[in-house]
């Protein structure tokens, strides 16, 4: 499947800061109500629609994501930091593709 | 490397999903599409029929005016605790009139530390964006704002 990042924001954070969490994946995100202006048929519906984050292994934030989401998603949560490992995101779209992102949790203090 | 060709790339995509609009019809133009949902069923699919009421709480960021109807800006952020007991339990984002009403279901834990969620939506003309907001002992509350949609999701 497309792309996909996962941004730790600020850079740098210690245990007990609350830091943000941006996901975004390249994935077109078809409504199913557009036509191909040169075939005249329906593009078909296409779009991530289950995202689930985790940290450590835990699941913090999962979510149901439907088609009147943007193209090329951005989705944004904050997270506790309570040690260093890493933030996982998984990511499945309607079509039944899937895909996963990482990124490490690594605490000044 | 990687990371600035990865961002290179979704910035350069985001003029042709402009370009490539219409991406969304709005309730009364749309095609049946499988998903397709009005605000008061969704809410009703959600809520169970409680009362749900307007909240300051809620602080929800919107564009007043969107130059761009496929890809508006939507922030957000819960004045709630996110204790183990007592937490922002859910977000949930509507264009209150898209053909499927519904853009995302964010679910949370205490381990968020926020209750606050951001994404970028498709309006398909003007129209209000609601945040509903979900917490752990079952309530519900709601903000909504208006965006002007200069070139709609059908322009």
């Amino acid at each position: 499947m497309g792309k996909a990042l996962v941004k730790i924001k600020p850079k740098k954070y210690k245990v007990g800061d609350i830091v943000k969490v941006d996901f975004i994946a390249i994935h077109p995100m078809e409504t199913g109500l557009r036509k191909d202006k040169k075939t005249g048929k329906i593009i078909p519906a296409k779009y991530i629609n289950d995202v689930k984050f985790y940290y450590n292994d835990k699941l913090f934030t999962s979510m149901d994501i439907w088609e009147s989401t943007s193209t090329n998603p951005y989705l944004s949560v904050n997270l506790k930091i309570t040690e260093p490992g890493k933030v996982k995101v998984t990511f499945k779209d309607n079509t039944g593709e899937a895909g996963e992102k990482s990124k490490k949790i690594k605490p000044k203090v | 490397m990687k990371r600035r060709s990865f961002l290179k790339t979704v910035a350069a995509t985001a003029p042709l999903a402009m370009m490539s609009a219409p991406v969304v019809l709005s309730a009364k133009e749309a095609p049946k599409s499988p998903n397709a949902m009005d605000l008061k069923t969704a809410l009703k699919t959600i809520t169970g029929g409680k009362a749900v009421k307007d909240s300051d709480k809620i602080k929800l960021t919107v564009p007043e005016i969107a130059e761009n109807g496929a890809v508006v800006p939507v922030k957000v952020n819960v004045d709630h605790p996110m204790e183990a007991n007592n937490y922002v339990k859910a977000i949930h984002v509507f264009a209150t009139q898209n053909a499927n009403v519904r853009c995302a279901d964010v679910h949370l834990t205490p381990m968020n530390g926020k209750g606050y969620f951001a994404t970028r939506v498709k309006l398909a003309k003007s129209q209000n964006v609601m945040a509903l907001v979900e917490l752990s002992d079952g309530t519900f509350m709601k903000a909504e704002k208006p965006v002007k949609v200069t070139i709609g999701g059908c322009g």
